[in-house]
């Protein structure tokens, strides 16, 4: 059988096909940023601890520093640079930036991008499922009581207004 | 410290023959590669550093978790969230939902794969305890076809198991437990996110309050996660109470080998062995 050398693949990110030459070591972490520039999504443990370079695949947090990105092409792949759309802020972001919920912001790309895939799955969250299904992103600045009462928040207002997208 | 990952040859068959075949000419120089949780951060860490990589994300038909014939069958790219996620696990299989649920990160779960937890063969799989005592058998692939193992004689030692070049787990089968039958599942963590110190699994199966048939599993407590059968023992046959729940508890603790390590001292883990069956007991007790 035929080994993999550099192969040319598409990555679907934020809803953009991009067309990339990978080697197949290099992980999925290391495209978006190095290769597509998009630097929202963070490294920092590279061993499946810290959850900061947490992005969705269809709809699912994983986690990118881990992941192969020859093993993701095709698949729908969601940044933190695709959480806004247009100029509209998720209200996620909105919440997170009214309640003081991004202290040095590190975790804050993944603490979002998981805090939607829970409201995607589930609408109405208890404070204890938040906590329970945030806990695989660490925050380096322990800040934490802020960021589950803002993604409790934002639960709130999307449930009452029936959008996930804030104003302009 | 992590680095990057090192160049590799990378394969990605369609079928299970064809990765069997390039597992075994490969034999020690290959790793086989699913969700890559475990095996990519010990590539990163240089702890390994395999020649070659054999991608099974590809072959067609392994990614399932569905109940047939009395049995529920998980194949080998189910994410562990997919088995927390599924109604029969939640419903008719609850000790194996409560292990796959006591693994918090959502991250983790989502990427990696509830038989690439097993195959990594740490003692401190929760999954594969509850799995043990839910009297578990893996199906392997391999050169010379298929054959099936029970779980609690697949591992061999720390991250050896029974697999032989060219090898790998296709599936595991778990017989749907009897409606007597009871578990509790416990384990003893640092943190949400880190591996246990203790984990049990229980399973007694209970008629008008006799204990007709016990599996007391531990792990993180010895080199292989085990069955403590002198525990078994002290609650085969006969009527569940307190006295009987000590007893088997203690004998629990005795049958450990622990080890002392950043996570524990090795006297901690041997108590902490007792008093988790004695609870995880209890609890089945109560109801």
């Amino acid at each position: 059988m035929k080994k993999r050398e550099k192969t040319r693949i598409r990555l679907i990110v934020n809803g953009e096909p991009y067309e990339v030459e990978v080697e197949p070591h290099k992980t999925l972490l290391e495209v978006l940023r190095d290769d597509l520039n998009l630097t929202g999504t963070k490294g920092s443990c590279g061993v499946g601890e810290c959850g900061t370079c947490t992005v969705l695949v269809d709809g699912k947090p994983m986690l990118s520093c881990l992941t192969l990105a020859i093993t993701v092409r095709d698949r729908n792949i969601t940044t933190i640079e695709g959480l806004a759309k247009d100029s509209k802020l998720h209200i996620l972001q909105k919440i997170f930036l009214e309640k003081g919920a991004v202290q040095c912001g590190f975790c804050t790309p993944s603490m979002l991008l998981t805090a939607k895939a829970l409201l995607d799955e589930n609408p109405n969250p208890t404070r204890q499922e938040v906590i329970d299904y945030l806990s695989g992103v660490l925050c380096r600045c322990t800040g934490y009581v802020k960021i589950v009462d803002a993604v409790l928040a934002a639960a709130e207002e999307i449930r009452r207004r029936g959008s996930e997208y804030a104003e302009e | 410290m992590v680095r990057t990952l090192e160049p590799f040859e990378y394969y990605e068959p369609t079928s299970i023959k064809e990765a069997s075949d390039l597992l075994q000419s490969f034999g020690e120089k290959a790793r086989i590669i699913a969700g890559g949780v475990d095996l990519l951060a010990r590539m990163r860490r240089r702890e390994i550093t395999p020649d070659a990589l054999v991608s099974i994300k590809f072959i067609p038909g392994l990614d399932f978790v569905e109940e047939a014939d009395g049995q529920l069958r998980i194949g080998a790219l189910a994410s562990i969230r997919s088995v927390e996620l599924s109604k029969v696990v939640q419903e008719a299989y609850p000790l194996l939902y409560e292990a796959v649920h006591s693994i918090h990160s959502i991250q983790v779960k989502n990427t990696g794969t509830l038989i690439g937890n097993l195959c990594i063969a740490t003692p401190a799989s929760d999954i594969a305890a509850a799995l043990i005592a839910l009297d578990a058998k893996v199906k392997i692939a391999g050169p010379s076809g298929e054959r099936t193992v029970p779980l609690e004689e697949f591992y061999l030692g720390v991250r050896k198991t029974v697999l032989q070049p060219g090898e790998f787990v296709t599936e595991v089968m778990v017989p749907r437990p009897s409606s007597e039958a009871k578990g509790a599942f416990l384990k003893l963590v640092r943190n949400a996110t880190d591996i246990a110190k203790v984990n049990v699994a229980v399973l007694l199966t209970v008629k008008n309050g006799v204990c007709e048939d016990a599996r007391v599993v531990l792990g993180s407590v010895a080199p292989v996660i085990f069955r403590a059968k002198k525990a078994e023992e002290a609650l085969k046959g006969k009527s569940l109470d307190e006295k009987v729940a000590v007893e088997a508890a203690a004998a629990a603790a005795e049958e450990a080998k622990p080890i002392t390590d950043i996570r524990s001292t090795a006297e901690y883990r041997r108590e902490m062995s007792r008093v988790l069956t004695l609870r995880a007991i209890r609890r089945i007790m109560e109801g």
